[in-house]
């Protein structure tokens, strides 16, 4: 056997490299000091103390059987909530679709920069803003919390759609054009076909997220059981607060429990 | 090489009958420069006429591809004129084009059929040219439409497979639904991208046969790219040699030697030039399973 002279599994950086490394090492080190001294630790604590706090908070909804009768409603707003993310996302995932077409470079060509920084622009705004936003145009409710919805998850949506597009292999889309089919008939039969499973399995991601989402939406007036919820913790009634958590995360767990095994069977 | 321009004995007795027998596809001095500025094509001269199964044959990189894909301007010429059916196609803009694409059936070396569709859906594809854009958009089609796509499969022997997903199809099958789809738009000419570069021997000599059967049956003006010899001497009326984007045959299979090819390769015949004969294939495929 031929014997190398001292084998590494990786190529060893030259001097340039090396201070490159180095130089990132003591920026990334610099800011991480900067956080920690600038952070302050110490706690202002309340009249209240903190165990005492947390009792009230996780261990109260659960064995006080006095509260089990108010279950029922935090339920029935955790229920809204979930519809405002359904209904956010269904107009999203429709509304996506020809805005992904238009971002992705391989359809929209120069146009695609356009529809790219459309939804750069939509994504970098958070949805309590929106929500913010659409109470103030359509009044408090629910339909401001689903207009939110919808408009942030185009942002994502879109970007995540177009991605998708980019990554399909053209030769389907010139078959079609060989054949004599225009622009969007070649869309239509050769690129939405490859894409569908991809673009429900990203909507049913996004619509996890969007009820996570709008669990909180409620705390600015866009409907759901963020209401409630912000309403407790100002009155520092932490049984309520913890009841409606405990609500909050059954209903999210099972709702990616069950769109994680859809999105399995869907690719 | 002499320049002599091929007849075929068809030609020569239509040739009195005005209007019987027209050179279909033309080729008047057409040069291809891609922007890397390789030349694809050189000066074609070349004129095609109806009802011929031409076969292009070259080494790779030869520039079939960009002479089979200029006739439909899937890769567009940048000099000369091209007339297919009578006009320049060079000139032609994109809605007059698509028109002309209408009337050239296409196959490729992948298929490029929609693999998560059903195979009567990627038939129907074929007919999206004649079909208005909504129509297409809904998926209504015609019956007449339907009719024509599930005769197509059924001359290609896979009808029962209709409504079975495409993915589901061997690859000799699924080449078979790009036939299908490309005798669905009627066309009056095929174009064939090496069709049977991506299957086994047998199925390769299968596909090739329906290829040549149906395209007779149509009286379809058939254009392929094959790089195996034997194929191309088996199934060709006619052979078309290329060379680093020059034409430097053109002829009759009679005319056609190993010598021949010899010509056109630029170097001796070796045995990777050759498919094999299907049975001597079949013989082959099973002691390679053993």
């Amino acid at each position: 056997m031929k014997q190398y002279d001292k084998i590494r599994t990786h190529k060893t950086f030259n001097r340039t490299k090396r201070m490159y490394v180095l130089a990132t090492v003591l920026i990334l080190s610099f800011i991480y000091i900067v956080a920690l001294v600038s952070t302050p630790f110490d706690i202002n604590s309340s009249s209240v103390s903190t165990l005492e706090t947390l009792r009230r908070l996780f261990i109260e909804p659960l064995i006080n059987t006095d509260n089990y009768e108010k279950y029922p409603e935090y339920i029935g707003y955790m229920l809204e909530t979930i519809a405002i993310a359904y209904a956010g996302i269904f107009v999203a995932t429709i509304l996506a679709v020809p805005v992904g077409f238009l971002a992705a470079r391989n359809v929209g060509g120069r146009l695609s920069y356009i529809g790219k920084a459309l939804l750069n622009a939509i994504r970098a705004i958070p949805e309590l803003i929106f929500a913010i936003i659409f109470v103030a145009a359509v009044g408090i409710g629910p339909y401001a919390g689903v207009l939110a919805i919808s408009i942030n998850s185009i942002g994502m949506l879109g970007k995540l759609y177009a991605e998708v597009i980019e990554s399909i292999d053209s030769e389907n889309v010139d078959a079609i054009k060989a054949s004599g089919g225009n622009r969007v008939q070649s869309m239509w039969y050769g690129i939405l076909p490859q894409v569908l499973p991809e673009f429900v399995s990203y909507s049913l991601y996004r619509f996890e997220i969007d009820v996570r989402a709008s669990t909180v939406l409620g705390i600015v007036g866009a409907g759901g059981i963020g209401a409630p919820l912000i309403l407790a913790t100002y009155q520092r009634n932490w049984e309520e607060v913890g009841m409606i958590l405990v609500v909050v995360v059954v209903f999210v767990s099972l709702i990616d429990v069950l769109s994680g095994a859809i999105r399995k069977r869907l690719i | 090489m002499e320049e002599l321009p091929y007849t075929s004995p068809f030609y020569i007795v239509f040739n009195y009958i005005p209007g019987m027998v027209n050179a279909l596809i033309e080729f008047n001095d057409v040069s291809l420069m891609y922007p890397n500025g390789h030349e694809g094509l050189k000066n074609i001269n070349l004129k095609i006429n109806e009802g011929e199964f031409v076969v292009i044959v070259g080494m790779s990189g030869a520039g079939k591809s960009t002479l089979i894909r200029s006739i439909n301007r899937m890769v567009t010429p940048t000099s000369g004129a091209l007339i297919v059916d009578g006009e320049d196609i060079l000139q032609l803009k994109d809605n007059q084009l698509r028109k002309v694409r209408t009337n050239i059936g296409m196959i490729f070396q992948s298929y490029n059929i929609v693999k998560r569709m059903s195979v009567l859906r990627n038939v129907l594809a074929g007919r999206l040219g004649h079909t208005g854009t909504l129509r297409s958009l809904v998926g209504w089609f015609p019956q007449n439409d339907l009719q024509i796509a599930m005769n197509n499969l059924e001359r290609v022997g896979i009808e029962e497979k209709a409504y079975v997903r495409a993915s589901n199809l061997s690859g000799g099958q699924q080449q078979r639904i790009s036939i299908a789809r490309a005798l669905t738009q009627q066309p009056k000419v095929i174009l064939a991208d090496e069709p049977v570069a991506s299957l086994d021997p047998p199925t390769s000599h299968k596909v090739m046969k329906d290829l040549k059967r149906v395209s007779r049956e149509d009286g379809l003006t058939t254009i392929v790219n094959l790089h195996f010899i034997d194929m191309a001497m088996e199934y060709a009326d006619r052979i078309i040699g290329l060379r680093d984007g020059n034409l430097v045959f053109d002829g009759p299979i009679e005319e056609v030697t190993d010598q021949t090819f010899e010509e056109i390769y630029d170097r001796p015949i070796k045995d990777d030039d050759l498919l094999g004969s299907e049975e001597e294939t079949d013989e082959k495929n099973e002691s390679g399973q053993i």
